[in-house]
């Protein structure tokens, strides 16, 4: 990586307002994340707010079912329900000791706007999010949740009203605070340093799953599989594992209804290179240019780019791109509930549906691990919906 | 010599200062725009920022976010775009190209600079592309015989000043706020030094725009130092009023053309 390029993918490209408030991020960075004393503020927190390490769960029933062993890596226990927080209490710590008043971020399942606001009452900075006025909708309890804790919510109508439109509006709110108000993006996305710092922050899953597997088996996995959009909780769990040749990576996107470029949110199937949010990354859009909404039942996979670092990934072949259809998510659900006794977020359940549908994936003595990345109270309407026509 | 200096330089003859007006084409249509353009050159406008509409223009304002969301849903393609730059060259004045980088950089950057060039325009401006990312692309604009319009902003290090001004062409784009295209503009001190900065180091031409939406707005920034000013969202706040029928409104865009323009000639009178 060389000035916040992934091969062709990444870089900086935002207006000249915001380039000194990148730089002085850049620069902090670097300065603080190495020290001692970062270290340990944020470790303690990760384990005694957080609750890490999340356990990495043997799914006996599933890996009976399927024919071969499966593993979960319990993200949906992180304090807050998914694994947003690791890269929240990060940033904000980041943020606090870098001098900043204020957090703002969008969101989208609202994942990622309740982790914020958690680590930002943590560190005691007032936290701001943006949301889509569709995301609102659809994710109420998560919402009311973020309120409870004393995040402003600020709804967005812009646009189809959802992340894409989200995101634009905060790094806009940005361009008009950014000495006072650190963005805290949720996701492996955005202008450098942004997706560098989301991924060093998320990579403590990783960095688990290598220990735990080694205690459990003695061995590296031969797959892991997680979902994503942006790609944070598939980073996070990829990263120590890149040079690892041996272990398959598959990122899983939402398929939505089909393949059409109207009713998908697989940026690797129907994307293409596309400069959107401050880098250049893959995703869906027109001939001319013109970034289309992307569409999924599961808000948080609903956003049209693929983050820089995970469009290199899977242009070079490292990381395999797939992804799942709404029926199959939904099905998937039904299924890990039975299993296993749990629910998982819609999200996630993208990664057990791919792991469901493509047996030709996997072989009988393999070791797979699934990122569980968040759990489903969130989902539970309109998964309902989805199963029964009710609420 | 190319149209961006020589006007300059007539302008100084004059003792006026600049008056750029920003569009966004296709908005709400493109016999509007063209109307549009029209009646700003002939109500004091010197030289025209083209905007190309993009999907998700994160350096605008609602104002111009509308704009661009209208032309979209309109039908309006960068192609469209380009061949109605042609559609002005009977105007004779400058312009410049302004768009985000995702528009050239599908099109292919050097075939859309050749685009660009066969429409006459003058030159480019990218919010998107700072200085860092338009490097690999300067000799090949310069080869072209095309302005790459580079922004300085009340954030910008001295050290990056230095470097974007060794790199500027035809003028530098002072935005004048921390925020978005149709921000509330408060002219505070720091603006006035950043003018005065740029001039220490540069003879280079200064344009300041973002937020200017009235005479004293251009009279105090001229006056000052600058060459002349940037409006956009002024005039669109304008029209987007009377969508039905936006011609309506052009004898109200005329009038404030007018003042702006009274606004850069007499802050540039109080300069001398």
């Amino acid at each position: 990586m060389e000035n916040g390029k992934f091969g062709k993918y990444g870089g900086m490209f935002v207006s000249e307002v915001l380039i000194h408030a990148l730089l002085e991020l850049d620069e902090a960075f670097k300065k603080i994340y190495p020290t001692d004393e970062f270290q340990k503020e944020f470790h303690e927190l990760l384990k005694d707010y957080g609750g890490r390490p999340t356990p990495l769960y043997y799914a006996k029933n599933f890996s009976k079912l399927v024919g071969f062993k499966v593993y979960l890596k319990r993200e949906d226990l992180l304090c807050g329900g998914s694994h947003k927080l690791n890269n929240a209490l990060g940033q904000a710590l980041l943020a606090k000791k870098m001098g900043k008043k204020r957090l703002i971020t969008e969101t989208a399942a609202g994942q990622h706007g309740l982790a914020t606001v958690m680590a930002g009452n943590i560190c005691g900075l007032k936290t701001e999010i943006f949301m889509g006025i569709k995301d609102i909708e659809r994710q109420a309890l998560n919402v009311k949740k973020m309120e409870l804790l004393g995040a402003k919510i600020k709804p967005i109508k812009t646009g189809a009203g959802v992340l894409k439109d989200a995101v634009s509006e905060t790094l806009r709110e940005w361009a008009a605070c950014s000495r006072t108000t650190h963005y805290l993006m949720g996701s492996t996305v955005g202008p450098h340093p942004f997706p560098t710092i989301v991924a060093t922050f998320q990579s403590v899953i990783g960095n688990e799953i290598k220990k735990q597997i080694f205690e459990k088996e003695g061995r590296l996995p031969n797959a892991i599989v997680c979902c994503g959009s942006g790609g944070s909780n598939a980073l996070g769990a990829f990263k120590p594992f890149i040079n690892e040749h041996g272990v398959r990576l598959y990122f899983v996107e939402g398929g939505g209804e089909n393949l059409n470029a109207e009713n998908s949110a697989a940026a690797f199937q129907i994307g293409s290179p596309c400069v959107l949010h401050g880098s250049i990354m893959q995703a869906i859009q027109d001939k001319w240019g013109q970034i289309k909404p992307s569409k999924t039942r599961a808000a948080g996979l609903n956003y049209p780019g693929r983050g820089p670092e995970i469009s290199y990934l899977c242009e070079i072949g490292r990381v395999k791109a797939c992804y799942a259809f709404d029926h199959e998510v939904f099905n998937a659900v039904k299924f890990i509930c039975k299993t296993e006794g749990l629910i998982p977020a819609l999200e996630t359940a993208h990664a057990v549906a791919f792991v469901l549908n493509h047996p030709e994936e996997f072989h009988s003595d393999d070791i797979v691990i699934i990122n569980f990345s968040g759990r489903g109270d969130k989902d539970i309407e309109t998964i309902l919906r989805f199963f029964y026509g009710f609420n | 010599m190319d149209l961006i200096n020589e006007k300059f330089l007539e302008l100084r003859d004059r003792k006026e200062g600049a008056h750029i007006a920003h569009i966004y084409y296709g908005d709400p249509n493109e016999e509007f725009s063209i109307k549009l353009v029209e009646i700003l050159v002939k109500n004091g406008v010197d030289m025209i920022e083209f905007g190309i509409p993009f999907s998700d223009p994160i350096a605008d304002g609602p104002i111009f976010q509308a704009s661009c969301e209208r032309a979209l849903n309109a039908g309006i393609t960068p192609i469209k775009c380009i061949n109605g730059i042609k559609k002005l060259k009977d105007l004779k004045i400058p312009i410049i190209v302004t768009t985000y980088f995702n528009i050239p950089y599908v099109i292919g950057f050097e075939k859309f600079l050749e685009m660009i060039k066969e429409t006459g325009a003058e030159g480019i401006l990218i919010p998107d592309l700072p200085l860092e990312e338009a490097e690999p692309y300067l000799k090949m604009i310069r080869e072209k015989d095309l302005h790459l319009i580079l922004q300085v902003a009340p954030t910008t290090s001295n050290e990056r000043l230095k470097r974007i001004l060794m790199n500027a062409s035809g003028f530098i784009y002072l935005i004048s706020l921390e925020g978005v295209t149709g921000s509330k503009l408060r002219i505070n001190p720091s603006i006035l030094k950043l003018i005065k900065d740029i001039k220490a180091q540069s003879t280079i031409p200064i344009i300041v725009g973002f937020g200017i939406s009235k005479k004293e707005h251009a009279e105090i920034i001229i006056a000052n130092g600058a060459d002349g000013i940037a409006i956009g969202s002024a005039y669109a706040r304008i029209y987007s009023k009377d969508l039905k029928n936006p011609y309506r409104k052009l004898f109200e865009i005329a009038k404030l053309a007018r003042e702006i323009k009274i606004g850069c000639i007499n802050g540039y009178r109080k300069r001398l």
